[in-house]
């Protein structure tokens, strides 16, 4: 029984991120016994005139496999509670949950997301699509223009070649040398890739940079590495620069 | 803060003028870094981490009160 829960718009110039809100759901579900969350994603939507956001346009999307079914109309309940009552003040926060055992069709939810980086979309066209393939969503305040977002924050996140995770990964300190197998190792890392594809050796070096970040590619979160030709190992993480486009 | 380096009446930055958003953060009284997922400079203080900076198609515009 696998979800995916997306928010987004719930934010205004001084308030804590969307991201911040998904990281609270998530601790929510799992303190109240309902299911088991993996780690939150960030996805970029499009920037746009015509488009009403704060600052970035970007939605946050989490996995959940639900321990019963009968967890699915509370959690929905309670995630929709908790937006009303959170949000920022002028947000339009929106949330889709998805049952993707119940998703009549992914690539649909899939292709939608992907619209949402290149076309501008609208309200209607959201719940058109959510009703069709059975799939929740719902305002919590505002327009609710944030039902775009979430939606195609889920259809990002099913891709699963869209994005970066939440929050940063601890090592050792900045300048360390570690391998590619003790990268491994961290819980939020399932692969390591050379930036332009290449794949590393387990026993290959990586000099660890400042912000160590993952980004989601093939359903893994992913940490990128590059050559490190002036460096004292072949290889170094990518700074956040070279991730903006994930 | 917006006025001496805007480029058009929207546009502060484009969205790869690392450097001069980076140098321009640094003199701005009113920088504040966003949340850490919203960060995509490598330094710290740059206009393109501050939370009152707002992404269009072609850089970023201002959002913050000069006063």
């Amino acid at each position: 029984m696998n979800l995916l829960v997306c928010i987004d718009d719930t934010d205004n110039l001084e308030s804590p991120g969307s991201g911040h809100l998904a990281s609270q759901l998530v601790d929510i579900i799992e303190a109240k016994g309902w299911g088991l969350c993996s780690f939150v994603t960030r996805h970029q939507l499009l920037v746009h005139p015509d488009i009403p956001y704060t600052s970035h346009n970007s939605a946050m999307c989490f996995g959940v496999t639900l321990k019963a079914p009968h967890y699915l109309a509370e959690l929905i309940t309670r995630a929709g509670d908790f937006l009303a009552k959170v949000a920022a003040s002028g947000s339009d926060p929106g949330l889709c949950v998805a049952f993707l055992e119940q998703v009549v069709d992914h690539q649909a939810l899939m292709a939608f997301g992907q619209s949402a980086k290149k076309e501008v979309l609208n309200k209607a066209a959201a719940y058109a699509l959510a009703k069709k393939l059975n799939i929740h969503l719902s305002e919590h305040g505002g327009t609710g223009q944030g039902v775009v977002g979430a939606l195609a924050g889920a259809g990002l996140r099913l891709g699963g070649n869209d994005g970066r995770l939440k929050g940063q990964l601890h090592f050792e300190t900045p300048g360390e040398v570690v391998s590619v197998a003790q990268l491994l190792e961290h819980s939020l890392v399932d692969r390591v890739s050379g930036l332009n594809g290449q794949r590393p050796q387990a026993g290959e070096q990586v000099e660890l940079g400042e912000k160590i970040k993952t980004v989601m590619q093939g359903g893994e979160s992913v940490l990128m590495i590059e050559p490190n030709p002036a460096g004292p190992v072949p290889w170094r993480t990518c700074s956040r620069k070279q991730l903006r486009d994930f | 803060m917006k006025s001496a380096v805007r480029t058009s009446a929207e546009c502060l930055f484009g969205v790869e003028d690392w450097h001069s958003a980076a140098l321009h953060a640094l003199g701005c009284t009113t920088f504040r870094g966003d949340v850490d997922e919203e960060q995509i400079a490598d330094e710290a203080v740059s206009c393109y981490n501050c939370r009152y900076r707002r992404w269009l198609a072609e850089g970023i515009s201002c959002l913050a009160d000069p006063s």
